[in-house]
């Protein structure tokens, strides 16, 4: 086999040529780890929302819960059945029937309706805190129960008029909710939401005697399937259960499918482009290089040693290219990317997520980029009579 | 021989350089043209709609459906500043339990005024009095009918997730539209049958989603808005109104997140243009500074030596962005019509607008024009003994 450090030398000789190519393929690798790391944020941030233990419970047919109602009096025998439902120290159930609403919000910054989106508010039980026991206010304290009191999630603050720490904002006209504290979510979809008394949002939504969803607090996950069978057998209850999971799960397949698919037109379209910026070099490389091919030839190195040499030269400098654009996309992680979830309609904010899948992938991208556009060039390379090649 | 005849000719000294670079390039002006397509479309979204309508609905929350009555007081209030006709209608999410992954907008609509409001909407005499005297009749749009399967005096099973049960109709007529502002995808039925449903809850009768009405003069749209939310302001649901024109462009403020990346994409596409290009003038200058020795010795002047290389890569741009823009005509020419049919109500257009033709072979020479401004430079700027005694 020729010597790599033969193709290191060749690889900086020409140096401007080298980079041109190697920034060619990082701006891809970039793309590509960009979808690849908004994709994963979408799957965890929606993941993490639900437990395997937590059973979710909407009227028959919904898709959502904002698009479910379910009368008070039916979820009683639900939430509070020993068999199945986990209790508290104090014998009480662990299961909360919640209200979502979807409000219109003025963005940050801006007011009358210039620049509006949708903003959830979930209208929360007074024992939430303890079904959702991973929930943990950060700053300021838990609403009073019964008042106008409300929480909001960490990735608010900033986005909303009125929805910060210790402001104030309208929930319908002359309704005024006080935010007197922020909690952490472990960063699931939660952290989007305001929690409101859920008799607040009641009376201020006109939701009376209604509940939008029931989640319960399994014995153990289990149970659920028996749940399941429990809940939907009253067919006059016209009910239906689901593993909070696999709630969000679905919400997740449709939004990080298209994140993936549009990332990887992208990726793979500009990819043809830095593939051709390689071969252009690489091609280059061989033109110019003819002469010490065929002393290499002449020497006894096979042609087989020739295309792999050129090759190894083409990967190595597309894997230094996939380096650099891993480095150049792995910052993104900081940034903030709010996103309309479109089975709700209100705005969620995911990050980029970097995972050991983003770098991989990506260095096996530059790889493969590298593999294809060195490969004709090789393949010329190896064809050369060592004669005339050594009397150019 | 004239020097542009012979800046031709040295293109065809390295063939497959210059074919890979007008391939790089075409593709990259494809990537950028395609991403045009998508932002243009999606911001035409606003441009298509009708000017003369105005939406209104519950000012908090889309989610809160406004009383019955509200139709006749907004007729009375906005009657005397020139709305002639008013409708309204609620949102179905009609699903076909044959095919639920099928997504369409489900209407409930009042079927003695929404004709006149949506008179964009065109059908037959004969189906016109069938929507008028069948409760069950539903108007489908063309291209959902193809989806469907249904055709004009077919009965069809709808599901919902909002309203529960089995939901039959009779499509009195497959409609098409006269206008981009209403899309052929979407499924019409009379509110009355939804309404007069026994199994709607009390809570859930005599309730709308929102009113359209129809102005006669489009320019008064915010002042008659205005109007109607102060004719509502003291009741206890307010209502918020705009022209159908600024609610689209809301919705497109809401994907703007979108948009931008779409914006950053484009940006490095034209970075990797860039750099496609330079590598190849840069090697190609490089290569010939011995030839460019020789004509400096001739007598040629170095504003000559910098229009060879100018012209030179001035020509492969334009070559490459005539390769990029026949692509992406083809490529669009042949999905739009399919995007269009599938995708009405988000992208109105799919096609290639003139001036972001210009746009792109634009870039296409621009990019030429920058990546040959310093090997153009160098190259005249060498010293003619120098560039002689050097070797390639």
């Amino acid at each position: 086999m020729v010597p790599i450090t033969y193709n290191v030398r060749s690889l900086l000789v020409r140096k401007i040529s080298t980079i041109a190519s190697l920034v060619g393929i990082a701006l891809v690798v970039v793309v590509s780890s960009c979808s690849s790391m908004l994709s994963n944020g979408i799957a965890r941030t929606l993941k993490t929302s639900g437990r395997a233990d937590t059973a979710i419970i909407m009227r028959m047919g919904s898709d959502a819960e904002m698009a479910s109602g379910i009368d008070v009096s039916r979820i009683s025998t639900v939430v509070s059945n020993p068999n199945f439902v986990a209790q508290d120290k104090s014998g009480n159930s662990l299961g909360v029937g919640e209200i979502v609403v979807v409000k219109t919000a003025d963005r940050a910054g801006t007011t009358g309706g210039v620049s509006v989106s949708n903003v959830s508010i979930r209208g929360v039980p007074a024992n939430v805190w303890d079904v959702r026991d991973d929930v943990k206010i950060v700053r300021g304290r838990k609403p009073q129960p019964g008042t106008d009191e409300v929480a909001i999630g960490k990735a608010l603050p900033g986005r909303f008029q009125g929805v910060e720490f210790g402001a104030n904002f309208e929930l319908k006209k002359n309704r005024v909710a006080q935010v007197v504290g922020v909690f952490d979510a472990g960063g699931s979809a939660f952290e989007s939401e305001i929690w409101a008394d859920v008799d607040t949002v009641r009376q201020a939504f006109g939701r009376q005697g209604v509940v939008s969803s029931v989640r319960v607090r399994l014995l153990s996950p289990s149970k659920f399937e028996a749940f399941k069978t429990f809940v939907e057998s009253d067919k006059t209850l016209g009910l239906m259960a689901q593993r909070e999971d696999s709630y969000y799960e679905k919400q997740t397949e449709g939004m990080a499918g298209m994140v993936k698919a549009i990332g990887w037109v992208f990726a793979f379209l500009f990819s043809l482009g830095a593939m051709i910026g390689a071969a252009i070099t690489m091609y280059a490389q061989v033109a110019n290089r003819s002469k010490e091919v065929g002393t290499l030839r002449a020497l006894g190195f096979s042609r087989f040693a020739i295309l792999l040499s050129f090759l190894v030269e083409s990967v190595m400098m597309c894997f230094a290219g996939g380096v650099l654009g891993v480095l150049l996309a792995l910052p993104l992680g900081l940034v903030e990317f709010p996103m309309m979830n479109m089975a709700t309609w209100a705005e969620v904010v995911f990050r980029f997520e970097p995972s050991a899948g983003t770098i991989i992938g990506a260095l096996v991208f530059a790889t493969v980029m590298g593999i294809v556009g060195g490969f004709f060039p090789a393949w010329r390379a190896s064809k050369l009579s060592p004669v005339e090649a050594m009397r150019t | 021989m004239t020097i542009l005849t012979l800046a031709a000719r040295n293109l065809t000294r390295n063939k497959t350089r210059v074919v890979l670079t007008v391939l790089g390039v075409g593709v990259a002006v494809l990537a950028f043209m395609l991403i045009r397509v998508v932002v243009w479309a999606w911001s035409m979204g606003g441009e298509v709609a009708a000017k003369d309508r105005i939406g209104t609905r519950d000012k908090i929350t889309f989610v809160n459906r406004l009383p019955l009555r509200y139709a006749q007081d907004l007729k009375d209030a906005a009657a005397p500043l020139g709305v002639t006709h008013v409708t309204y209608m609620d949102w179905f999410g009609g699903k076909d339990p044959r095919n639920d992954s099928l997504f369409f907008g489900a209407f409930a609509v009042d079927h003695a005024t929404f004709l006149d409001v949506y008179n964009e909407l065109s059908i037959s005499p004969e189906a016109r009095e069938r929507w008028k005297s069948d409760p069950q009749a539903a108007l489908v749009g063309k291209n959902l009918a193809k989806k469907l399967q249904v055709k004009e005096g077919d009965k069809i099973t709808l599901i919902s997730p909002i309203y529960p049960g089995d939901w039959e109709f009779h499509v009195a007529a497959v409609y098409r539209s006269t206008a981009k502002s209403f899309d052929e995808s979407s499924f019409i039925f009379r509110w009355d049958y939804l309404n007069n449903n026994k199994a709607l809850p009390a809570s859930q009768k005599d309730r709308i989603g929102w009113l359209a009405a129809k102005l006669t003069d489009p320019g008064r749209s915010a002042e008659i808005s205005k109007a109607i939310d102060k004719a509502f302001d003291d009741r206890d649901q307010q209502t918020l109104s705009m022209s159908e024109r600024d609610l689209n462009t809301s919705f497109v403020g809401m994907v703007a997140a979108v948009l931008q990346i779409l914006n950053i994409a484009s940006f490095v596409i034209l970075l990797i243009l860039g750099l496609i290009l330079g590598n190849t003038i840069a090697m190609g200058v490089r290569e010939r500074t011995y030839e460019h020795g020789v004509l400096r010795a001739l007598g040629f002047m170095p504003r000559h030596i910098t229009m060879f290389v100018v012209a030179e890569a001035l020509f492969i741009g334009a070559l490459g962005g005539a390769f990029g823009l026949a692509l992406a005509y083809a490529l669009v020419g042949a999905i739009g019509p399919r995007v269009v049919e599938d995708f009405g109500a988000m992208f109105p257009f799919f096609e290639i607008t003139p001036p972001s033709a210009l746009v792109g072979f634009g870039l296409a020479l621009l990019a030429g024009l920058i990546s040959s401004l310093i090997p153009s430079y160098r190259a005249s700027r060498l010293e003619v003994v120098n560039a002689l005694r050097r070797i390639g």
